[in-house]
């Protein structure tokens, strides 16, 4: 609908008769105060409006429009008779015109540029419906994804407890089971086959408190609250692991071969957790008949890489541990840090099969990443690259 | 002339309670063990033996009406109990458990042991200085024990 806003009623009547027989629909105001309250109300895809009025004139008229939300994009039109000199034109468009015309005009002319100005309108309308519906849309699924993030948030941080009262909850009948056991073996089993059973309860009970206890460490790491990062010396923790794990190296007669480890920003009691298990696993997974000879060395990469080529400074840190075990087909590259995984029978090599994935799990947390290389029965290496900063 | 000993063992687990009672049993038969079920009870048992109180108290944390840490603080209230050594024994092993425990008097925190020669190490050493330096005898144990003992 267009609406002419003009004090003179021949003015309105004539042009309005002209743009009906032209099929529009039209509105009219006489005089800039009704228009104002005609737009306030109704969305109008052209304004025709006079300059001369009584009250207000044309140019406030406009700058009201375009001044409100609603109407801000309706196009106007100038018609004036009397302010056709330049000055006038240029103040029209100021104030919010997108034409100026001037009397007497020209019908042909004037509907030509109403036929424009209409379908602008329509068009920009469209758009603005669209990148709106757009912006609405975006929110939604906004919201609706900050919703189901929280959600996953919660039932994550549940299923965390749970892990962890579970575990904890198990021990308990665990507990019992190997201290009855114990009992009875002492206080009323007198056969030897008796004992090599009662042994047997025993040990698949100790099994699976390891397995417990393993898993208790690794729900532990998924706690919710962030242990900080500290800067410190790889040597330092290194150190405390090898002397935890001094009896095990003893037992298998390994020789550790060190070399100078840089310091990083890391979260210590994790990183010790990496070495041990690494390390742990490289002694159970020695050959029987060689000493196993595990060594340990660092260099630096440009990139998070495992393969790039070796630097002395550089944004990652690399550090490798390797031995010169039995090794493993690197087609189970992915297994060996998969939960529960295990490439060989419980009953020659020991472990729960969660060792590895904690220590990818705390590489993760670290923004880095482990891998390891290794032919069946020729040692292996892993590698660990960690940001430097 | 040996002096008659009586251990108090306040826990709602019926199996840890037997388990400790045999194990007792293999180390000194002659030691007197009394029992109750949780905090309140034990408490009632206390205020009416006032005339053969137990040389020591080991305390259970998590139990119904009344758990460890509420009891442990209504014994360190009473002029009379608060004088009787408390043990913390106990599944947990969390520090916030066991810095609390101590803050309120608790003289060691014993993490429950699987293995019965533990347990039965433990009340030894406790059995042999109940009368003596207690605290010296389980802070030595704690050095050489695996089970985990904080004193």
């Amino acid at each position: 609908m267009i609406l002419i806003v003009d004090d003179k009623q021949e003015n309105l009547f004539s042009l309005k008769a002209f743009l009906q027989l032209n099929l529009y629909d039209v509105d009219i105001a006489v005089s800039g105060e009704e228009a104002l309250k005609k737009i306030l109300k109704k969305e109008y895809e052209l304004i025709i409006l006079d300059v001369q009025m009584p009250g207000m004139d044309g140019y406030e008229v406009a700058e009201n429009i375009t001044g409100y939300s609603k109407s801000r994009d309706t196009p106007i039109i100038f018609l004036s008779a009397v302010h056709i000199d330049k000055r006038f034109v240029t103040k029209g468009y100021s104030s919010g015109g997108v034409d100026y015309v001037t009397k007497p005009f020209d019908p042909e002319l004037l509907l030509l540029k109403i036929k424009t100005f209409t379908r602008l309108y329509r068009q920009t309308k469209e758009l603005n419906d669209i990148k709106h519906n757009l912006e609405k849309k975006v929110e939604e699924r906004t919201a609706e994804l900050k919703e189901a993030n929280n959600e996953l948030e919660a039932s994550n941080a549940e299923l965390q407890q749970y892990a962890f009262i579970a575990s904890h909850d198990l021990q308990e009948p665990l507990r019992k089971i190997i201290t009855f056991s114990q009992i009875t073996k002492e206080r009323f089993i007198s056969t030897d086959e008796g004992i090599h059973y009662i042994n047997r309860i025993i040990s698949s009970s100790e099994r699976m408190r390891t397995l417990i206890n393993d898993l208790l460490s690794y729900s532990r790491l998924s706690n919710v609250s962030i242990p900080a990062f500290v800067y410190s010396d790889l040597n330092l923790i290194l150190r405390e692991t090898v002397s935890d794990l001094a009896l095990a190296i003893k037992e298998k007669n390994a020789e550790l071969v060190i070399r100078e480890l840089p310091s990083l920003q890391i979260i210590p009691d994790q990183m010790r957790l990496v070495f041990q298990n690494i390390i742990s696993n490289a002694l159970k997974f020695s050959k029987k008949d060689i000493k196993p000879v595990i060594k340990i060395w660092s260099d630096y990469a440009k990139e998070k890489s495992a393969d790039s080529i070796s630097l002395d400074k550089g944004a990652y840190c690399r550090i490798y541990i390797s031995d010169n075990g039995i090794g493993f087909n690197e087609q189970y590259l992915d297994k060996i840090f998969t939960m529960f995984q295990r490439l060989h029978g419980k009953a020659e090599y020991e472990g729960t099969g969660i060792g590895l994935s904690i220590v990818k799990k705390i590489i993760e947390k670290h923004n880095g990443l482990v891998t390891a290389k290794s032919k069946e029965g020729g040692g292996t290496t892993f590698i660990i690259v960690l940001p430097v900063k | 002339m040996t002096k008659f000993i009586r251990f108090f063992l306040v826990d709602d687990d019926t199996d840890d309670t037997l388990i400790f009672r045999e194990v007792l049993q293999e180390v000194n038969p002659s030691i007197h063990l009394i029992s109750a079920v949780n905090g309140q009870e034990a408490l009632n048992v206390l205020k009416l033996k006032n005339d053969s109180l137990p040389d020591i108290i080991f305390l259970d944390l998590n139990m119904p009406c009344m758990g460890g840490k509420e009891c442990l603080a209504e014994l360190k209230k009473d002029e009379v109990l608060r004088h009787i050594p408390v043990i913390m024994y106990t599944t947990s092993s969390q520090s916030k458990d066991i810095e609390e425990t101590m803050l309120k008097g608790a003289i060691c925190f014993i993490t429950k042991p699987t293995n019965v020669k533990e347990l039965k190490n433990i009340l030894h050493q406790i059995a042999q200085n109940v009368h003596g330096n207690l605290e010296k005898s389980l802070r030595t144990l704690s050095n050489t024990s695996t089970t985990f003992i904080v004193c």
